[in-house]
Order: C-alpha cells, then sequence, then structure tokens
C-alpha cells in the first residue's frame, strides 16, 4: 500500500498518493516540503516580546490586503479624492471596516515596530553574526514611516494636507541640495494634483516593492542565522 | 564567527533528542497553531478598535485654510519637537535651526544604522552591557519626553 508521510500526517487516499507524486516527479515538492516545514523544528524559550517582528509582518499583509481593497475605490485626484473616502466609509459595503482595519493597522504597525526594535536592542540580538539584519529592521522602519508619511496625504483632508505641507518643507533645510529635494516630493513648489499622484504612486508601488525586496533580504538572514538563543 | 543554529543541518535524531529534552518543538503543526492563534487575536483587536473607534476624517483640504495648529501624527511627534528646539538655536547663526533641526534627524537615523558596529561588545547580559542599556532606557525616555511635549504644546 503505497502511502504518503507529511510530519504527523500521513495520506493514504490512493488518488491523492498518485496525483501528487504526479507533480512531486516534476517539481520536487515532498523535499521542499520536508525541508521548509515538515522536518523543521522551531526553538522553545521564546516569550511575548519575540512575536513582535511575525506580528508586524501579520500586520504588514493585512496592509496590503485592506489597501488592495481601498484602491478599487479610491481616486487619486485632488478634486475626487476626499469625495472617494467618504464613499469608501458611508456608501461601499463594509467599506468603513476596511478603511479603518487600515488606518488602525499603520499606526499599530508603527508601535510593533518600535517594540521588535526594542526587543532586539535590549536584549542585544543584534551583535554578531547579525549585524545587518539590524541595519535591514531600520531601512525597514524607516520605509514604514514612509509609508505612513505618504498614504496620510492620500485622504486629501486639511490635516493631511497641512501635515505634509509642514513635512516636505523639513528636508529644504538640507545644504545645498535641499530645495531640490522639496521640489522633487512635491513635484512643485506646492503641494498640488503631481504631488498627490507622487505620493499614491510612492505608497501603492514604490515603497511596497522595496519592502518585500528587504523583507525577504530580512527574513533570508534569519533563515541563516537562526533565532538567536536564550541570554 | 559562530553561527548559532543552523536548523536546517541538525540531523533528525538530533532533532527529535531536542524535543524530547524541551529546548525544541516542530515547527509543525505546533509552531504554525500558535503564529495562527497570534494573528488571529491581532486580528481581533484590529477589528474592534476599527469598529468602536473608527479613523476620524476631517473636511477637505483647502489651500487657502490654514489651520491654527498643524502637528504631525502621533509617530513623528519627537522628531517635530526636536525641529521646534532647533528653532531656538538661532544664537548661533541665521543658518543654525534649519540646518541643526534636520541634521539631528539624519544623525540619529545613522546612529540607529550603525548601532552594531558601534557597540563591539559580543556579551548579551544585561549586567555586561551596562552602558547600551542606559543609553537604550534614555533613548526611549528622551523620545516619549519629546513625544509628549509635543503632544501638550
Amino acid at each position: 500500500m503505497e502511502q504518503l508521510k507529511f510530519g504527523p500526517i500521513t495520506v493514504k487516499n490512493r488518488l491523492a498518493v498518485k496525483g501528487f507524486n504526479y507533480i512531486n516527479k516534476r517539481l520536487g515538492l515532498k523535499e521542499i516540503l520536508d525541508d521548509e516545514v515538515f522536518t523543521k523544528v522551531a526553538p522553545t524559550h521564546l516569550g511575548f516580546l519575540s512575536c513582535f517582528g511575525g506580528i508586524t509582518f501579520f500586520i504588514f499583509l493585512m496592509q496590503v490586503v485592506t489597501g488592495l481593497l481601498l484602491m478599487i475605490y479610491y481616486i487619486p485626484d485632488v478634486d475626487k479624492a476626499y469625495a472617494s473616502v467618504v464613499m469608501i466609509t458611508n456608501d461601499i459595503e463594509f467599506g468603513w471596516v476596511v478603511r479603518g482595519l487600515h488606518a488602525w493597522g499603520a499606526n499599530l504597525m508603527v508601535i510593533t515596530v518600535i517594540i521588535h526594535m526594542g526587543k532586539i536592542y535590549f536584549s542585544g540580538i543584534y551583535k554578531a553574526p547579525r549585524e545587518f539584519n539590524w541595519v535591514t529592521g531600520i531601512v525597514l522602519l524607516n520605509l514604514t514611516l514612509g509609508f505612513s508619511f505618504t498614504g496620510y496625504l492620500l485622504p486629501w483632508t486639511q490635516l493631511s494636507y497641512w501635515a505634509t505641507v509642514v513635512g516636505t518643507e523639513v528636508p529644504s533645510a538640507v545644504p545645498l541640495v535641499g530645495d531640490t529635494i522639496k521640489i522633487l516630493m512635491r513635484g512643485g513648489e506646492d503641494i498640488s494634483q503631481v504631488t498627490l499622484s507622487r505620493f499614491f504612486t510612492l505608497h501603492v508601488i514604490l515603497l511596497p516593492i522595496a519592502t518585500v525586496v528587504l523583507l525577504v533580504l530580512h527574513f533570508m538572514q534569519i533563515r541563516r542565522q537562526g533565532i538567536s538563543g536564550p541570554m | 564567527m559562530k553561527k548559532e543554529v543552523e536548523i536546517k543541518k541538525i540531523p533528525i535524531e538530533e532533532k527529535k533528542r531536542l524535543i524530547r529534552e524541551g529546548k525544541m518543538k516542530w515547527f509543525f503543526p505546533g509552531h504554525v497553531v500558535e503564529q495562527v492563534v497570534i494573528c488571529l487575536f491581532i486580528f481581533v483587536i484590529m477589528i474592534t478598535l476599527a469598529t468602536l473607534f473608527p479613523p476620524h476624517l476631517g473636511s477637505m483640504a483647502d489651500p487657502f485654510n490654514t489651520p491654527d495648529h498643524i502637528k504631525p501624527e502621533w509617530y513623528f511627534l519627537a522628531s517635530f519637537q526636536l525641529l521646534i528646539i532647533a528653532e531656538k538655536l538661532d544664537f548661533l547663526g541665521a543658518w543654525a535651526p534649519k540646518i541643526l533641526g534636520v541634521g539631528m534627524q539624519g544623525v540619529i537615523i545613522g546612529i540607529l544604522l550603525m548601532v552594531p558596529f558601534i557597540d563591539r561588545n559580543p556579551d548579551r547580559k544585561y549586567k555586561n552591557r551596562k552602558i547600551a542599556i542606559t543609553l537604550g532606557i534614555l533613548s526611549v525616555i528622551i523620545a516619549i519626553f519629546l513625544t509628549l511635549w509635543a503632544h501638550f504644546s
């Protein structure tokens, strides 16, 4: 009797075994699944504070899903953006939940990132051989803040407009290139349609791609170096 | 340099021994179930917050009407307060407030990036890392203080 063993699970159904073997011969899935899932072990010494990296990743995934749903109805146009957010909140079925999750997720993600960073710092986990993973993490922290900053403008409210006026004014203090940075961010002297388009592009395309690349680097290093041992 | 645990490279018998001794557990199903439960818990918190405290949506942007108090979101308040403090430094010259204000932000990010290369002490125990722990706690206190200051001013 042919059967397949996946960790604690044994598959005996003839059709399932045959089907899996057909695919396995071509893709070698069994080996990958055994390596990555069924013969893998996890440390038992991890406490509550060790979960915050994973929690941050979960919230990031939530932001991707709710962000996609919001993007279906959101219109990045200075005359229509505010009305589209009002429509999402009031008219679209469950739109208010999706927007609520996205807004709360943004705030919670900053909190969990900071707790994650604090845990890594105070437990000394950034020490050799994990120096570069700390650096990757700091870049991810800045990307998170970049998401918050660009996303805040999108509803085109008084608060978001004027916070962006002040926020994009800050880099103009940098010697020599400051004004260039400011004009590059705003797409001109003032906050306008160009700024909204730029922030929208950053928020939904550029920052997500950069974040995914850095997350892959972050996780690859964890796989390579392992979870740090108890103190 | 010591490579701590190359989990994949441990032979299966060794893994079974570590699990018997309670130092490790199977990733599947134990660890996966644990993670799913934590994620669901976070999801419940987020749904509750979104339902009970829906995010505020003010009035539409009006470029010709400057509001009285412009403050950034809470996570930018500390660095916002640093810019305001830097404005008091104009006795150093007209250049000082702007350049020092934005310079401090850059220096903070630079120091954060360099942490593992500044702190070369390989010991992880609290009692052998007095400077690092003190600086860490001080930074947390200063950040909270600046945030509250900006929030209440």
